[in-house]
């Protein structure tokens, strides 16, 4: 240990406090000695116990403080005093107290106490006159030992009191009002050998600028001043930075992937009509993910605008495959139903409108992050709302071999999978349809989303003619919860801002 | 999603070859299932299965079938003999408009146990639930054949003209007690509601069998152990799911090795025998096989794939359909049979060739430098369900009305209006953390529908909100100043009203003209509402409309 250095650290507070810790260990007893407040003592205190220079001990004590009464009585003197001094002759009691300034209870009471001692005489004739008496004029001459407390500095430990004190303040509890006990918190300090061996090394010297100032570099005055070395492995209070939501950076990490591996964002609409959501999609109107369990209706308004040609087509595609070789589902299409509003239940509905745009491109690659909306109750797996990554490869010529290169790439770049199974799957918009499970380094198996080659009741209406189109979604929402360490779904949209300061980021 | 329970010993037996539970495991998924659980002490398993389009799945017959197809144990159409019979189901006119079609055929010759009475009472359940759309579009019935005087008659009756006495229970009800006292028919009341008449089945002899969709008689309507032959009806409002209904049954009686015995149904105009087993073809080519595959595969290789997945295959590629299934739309879905019987684990990986470049879309980037002046500000970014409710988005912010989509079939009132703005959503996070050090500054970038009455726009907002002792409308004041000037736009303030501020201390944003948001010093009542006792001073933007500006100029 460098006690140079460790001298050079020391505030001065803390030079004061340790030179007077060789006499005095309690807080009170330092800060007279040091002339410095209990606070700036206790922070000494402290500041030394850091740095192993002394031990500090905490014990819960009785104080004895001043009550009201008694801090008036600390001013002007006790009553009794007050009822001597002004007995300069043999008086009305009436008007000792008004000449003393007492109320009516305090004078009896100096009445009670007063005679005890024989320090007045009391006559009675129309009224009661008292005089002062030789004692009296003895005790006015010398101070009480009650006195002689109240002038001490308070709080006062209770287990300090000399015999004397201890009956002035037994006297004084009687009395109304003028000290009282707490129990409190006290503190003493006891130098450790390292700190007597710096106090034997010397800590007299100056402690150092505590601060530079605009002032001393304004005028120089800095030159040649030394610092109080400061500890630097200091405990410090936290202070928490600003950033970007953890949930939010990892989906804009994704959406980087998807644009470095050449896919364009779409984007759309939450409240969508069931043509896009649903029946461009080839769901026919009956599907069961087409009731009030598998879709949020709006109350208003209740529908939106369908482009009519459009409408059409799809009407067509649904009721007998019109535009392709399919048998269509065979049912009569309702064009009320397909202007419906929905909140959006799946990402797709983005890419049939990509495939309706006159942006398509082809060869084209497509992505949305798009947040869904399904009628679950919430709970550690369901969160109210959700986000889906899905997209399109548009491409003449793309077949399954190609969405399981896709798969697989995906599989790698998101979920860091070694290896990937798929299974055959039932989306009403594709065939083949395939799910995505990827082998995780360490959670196994764990299922990443659905994909397929798009039907050709899809792609004919809405492109116009049949190119092979890959499909495929992602439960983002699951990725980002292996990536980020998340048990509960919901923390996603944590409300908690002390876990969201320190969420772990990718 | 349709889960399902068997004995693994049962499908072991129907399939023909002794099954390990991982061996049910991995088969189940040919027909895109999942096993759930196996419990070892019953040897029973269950299955979930994902395809709503294939319901023969939903029996252990219908399971040991497409294995044995996939195992190569049975190739082609899976064997069904229907005997031709005498008995008939007489149509009335009545049902014409109520519950028109009807269908059913006689099993015959095999005692039932219990086993099999629970595994044809859960396909029927599965049939009326999922396939039936609980059971207003097909719903089956069983009952004891000895107890029925053929011919049947399906007629509709007055609600109160009929009593008979329900399945599960003792007294005699009329049609319309049971819809109102029976839990059945309260539970299926609906299908029928507004009706002055209600479908009935009786036999010849006036005996009710069932109150069809809603409940068997409890004397006909009751299939008890040792019953050797039972009468299987099905009846509908959409015809080709009521005979696939039946198809699905009866090919899962003759799995059982009960002789199917076909009925006919007299409407009168027409007769029609069931079960109607359908029949169709679709016609295939190698060029469909492989545009989609990829595979090279040979017409002997197509061939075999497609028996195993349970086809009849002519040389010419003309497919038998089996008639237990209807999915089949176009040729493409006979494609995916042929992969996934070639199994989508052996094909090939290949790397996509086209060359194209990755673009953000134009409003993405718009936000996200948002977001990084944002931080950079010192404000948190936080993020929040776009469901909210009524109570936060106009209530808390002391707003009369917000312009929120409402939906029509919340799970909860809690989730129940997409929200019009965000600040409501950053205010609401400050009740969850009054416990947390000041100063709290954070924002939220993101979409929000705004509802203008006749349509809904979609709008990309930020807000942010800034609480701690000395929060005051100069530090908003300063903050969209170093926002909208950074980003280049130039802007006035206007003095505005807005009940979640103090009167006097919030002003609109003005740029181009155009009202983009606006900022202020929120209003006392607002921080109540969450319990904080600090200041608290926002802003919120509407991106999309900055973002429009920003591209006129």
């Amino acid at each position: 240990m460098d006690m140079k250095k460790l001298a050079d650290s020391l505030h001065a507070y803390e030079r004061k406090v340790l030179v007077a810790l060789r006499t005095v260990q309690s807080v009170a007893e330092l800060a007279s000695e040091t002339s410095l407040q209990p606070i700036e003592v206790m922070r000494g205190l402290q500041w030394l116990e850091n740095k192993e220079l002394i031990t500090l001990t905490e014990d819960e004590q009785e104080f004895i403080e001043l009550d009201s009464n008694g801090k008036l009585y600390a001013e002007k003197g006790l009553p009794e005093r007050r009822f001597l001094k002004v007995l300069d002759r043999e008086k009305t009691l009436d008007a000792v107290a008004k000449d003393a300034d007492l109320s009516r209870e305090e004078s009896t009471v100096c009445i009670g106490v007063l005679k005890s001692k024989a320090a007045i005489e009391l006559r009675k004739e129309k009224g009661l006159f008292v005089s002062l008496t030789e004692q009296g004029s003895k005790l006015l001459e010398k101070e009480s030992l009650e006195e002689q407390f109240l002038a001490r500095s308070f709080p006062v430990l209770l287990d300090s009191l000399s015999a004397e004190e201890k009956f002035a303040f037994d006297a004084l509890m009687k009395r109304k009002q003028i000290v009282s006990l707490v129990r409190k918190k006290s503190y003493t300090g006891v130098l450790t050998d390292l700190g007597r061996e710096l106090i034997s090394v010397g800590v007299s010297g100056d402690a150092g600028e505590e601060s530079l100032t605009p002032d001393m570099l304004t005028s120089g005055s800095w030159k040649g001043k030394q610092f109080r070395r400061y500890d630097v492995g200091i405990k410090v209070p936290k202070k928490p930075g600003a950033r970007k939501h953890h949930y939010g950076r990892f989906l804009d990490e994704v959406r980087e992937q998807f644009m470095a591996l050449g896919f364009s964002e779409m984007s759309g609409p939450l409240v969508e009509t069931e043509f896009w959501g649903m029946d461009a999609l080839f769901m026919p109107q009956f599907h069961s993910a087409r009731d009030i369990h598998g879709a949020y209706y709006t109350e208003t308004p209740k529908s939106g605008e369908v482009d009519k040609k459009y409408m059409e087509l799809v009407k067509g595609s649904h009721e007998n495959g019109k535009g392709t070789i399919s048998k269509g589902w065979g049912y009569q299409f309702s064009q009320q139903k397909t202007q419906q509003h929905i909140l959006r239940t799946q990402g797709t509905a983005l890419s049939a409108r990509m495939l309706a745009s006159p942006d398509l491109k082809i060869p084209g690659k497509y992505f949305s992050i798009a947040r869904c909306f399904r009628p679950d109750v919430v709970d550690a797996t369901h969160a109210p709302d959700f986000n889906q990554v899905e997209g399109i490869v548009v491409e003449e010529g793309l077949d399954f071999r190609h969405l399981k290169g896709l798969l697989n790439m995906f599989a790698k770049e998101f979920a860091h999978a070694t290896k990937i199974k798929i299974k055959p799957a039932y989306f009403p918009f594709t065939e083949p349809s395939a799910e995505l499970f990827a082998k995780h380094p360490d959670l196994g198996w764990i299922e990443l989303g659905g994909s397929g080659i798009l039907r050709p009741e899809v792609v004919k209406p809405l492109l116009g003619r049949e190119v092979s189109v890959l499909a495929w979604g992602l439960g983002i929402d699951r990725i980002a919860m292996f990536n980020l360490g998340i048990k509960d779904i919901r923390e996603l949209f944590s409300r908690k801002l002390d876990f969201i300061r320190g969420a772990k980021v990718i | 999603m349709p889960t399902i329970t068997f004995s693994l010993e049962d499908l072991s037996g129907l399939v023909g070859k002794k099954l390990s539970v991982d061996e049910v495991d991995e088969l189940v998924e040919y027909g895109k299932g999942e096993l759930e659980s196996h419990d070892a002490a019953t040897g029973e398993v269950t299955v979930n299965f994902d395809d709503t389009n294939l319901p023969y799945l939903w029996s252990v017959e219908g399971v040991a079938r497409m294995m044995r197809g996939i195992l190569g144990l049975h190739k082609g159409l899976a064997p069904i003999t229907v005997e031709g019979g005498p008995r008939t189901i007489i149509v009335d006119d009545s049902v014409k408009d109520i519950r028109p079609f009807i269908s059913g055929f006689i099993a015959k010759g095999k005692k039932v146990d219990d086993y099999l009475i629970k595994q044809f009472i859960q396909l029927q359940d599965k049939l009326d639930e999922s396939f039936g759309k609980r059971r207003s579009k097909v719903a089956i019935g069983i009952y004891s054949y000895e107890k029925v005087k053929f011919p049947i008659h399906y007629k509709a009756t007055a609600p109160e003209s009929v009593s008979f006495v329900p399945l599960g229970f003792k007294k005699e009800m009329t049609q319309a007690e049971i819809l109102e006292e029976h839990p059945k028919g309260k539970e299926y009341a609906s299908i029928l509601e507004g009706m002055d008449r209600y479908p009935l089945l009786v036999d010849d002899e006036g005996k009710v069998l069932s109150f069809t969709p809603i409940i068997n008689s409890d004397f006909t309507g009751r299939v008890e152990i040792g019953d050797e032959h039972l009468v299987i009806e099905a009846t509908g409002t959409d015809e080709e799911a009521m005979h696939l209904a039946m198809n699905i049954f009866a090919y899962a009686f003759a799995e059982r090795g009960f002789t199917i015995e076909s009925l006919e149904v007299d409407y009168g105009s027409k007769k029609v025998v069931t079960p109607l087993l359908f029949d169709d073809t679709m016609k295939l080519t190698t060029e469909q096989v492989h545009k989609i595959t990829g595979l090279d595969l040979k017409k002997r290789e197509i061939i075999d794939l497609l028996e195993r997945a349970g086809y009849d295959v002519s040389s010419s590629l003309n497919v038998s359909l089996p008639a237990y299934r209807r999915d089949q739309l176009h040729p493409y879905d006979l494609v995916e049979d042929i992969a996934i019987a070639y199994g989508y684990n052996n094909f090939p990986e290949v790397a996509l060739k086209s060359y194209t470049i990755g673009t953000k879309s134009p409003i993405s980037a718009f936000k996200d430098a948002f977001r990084e002046l944002c931080v950079g500000s010192g404000f948190q970014e936080i993020m929040s369900a776009f469901l909210s409710n009524k109570s936060v988005m106009e209530e808390l912010m002391q707003v009369k009305k917000a312009p929120l989509v409402r939906i029509s079939n919340p799970m909860s009132e809690t989730y129940s209006v997409v929200r019009s703005w965000i600040l409501p959503e950053l205010v609401d996070m400050l009740r969850h953390n009054t416990h947390v050090e000041y100063p709290q500054r954070i924002f939220e970038a993101g979409t929000v529908a705004v509802n203008l009455g006749k349509n809904v726009v979609d709008y990309e907002k930020v807000a942010l909100l800034s609480v701690h002792d000395k929060a005051n409308y100069t530090e908003v004041r300063s903050l969209v100043d170093y926002l909208l000037s950074v980003l280049g736009f130039s802007y006035t303030i206007e003095d505005r009203e807005h009940d979640s501020f103090i009167p006097g201390r919030v002003g609109k944003i003005v740029v181009e003209g155009q009202d983009v948001g606006f900022l202020g010093e929120l209003h006392p009542a607002v921080l109540d509402g969450v319990g904080v006792e600090m200041p608290a001073c926002a802003l919120e933007l509407n991106l999309t409309n900055l973002f429009e500006i920003s591209q006129k100029e």
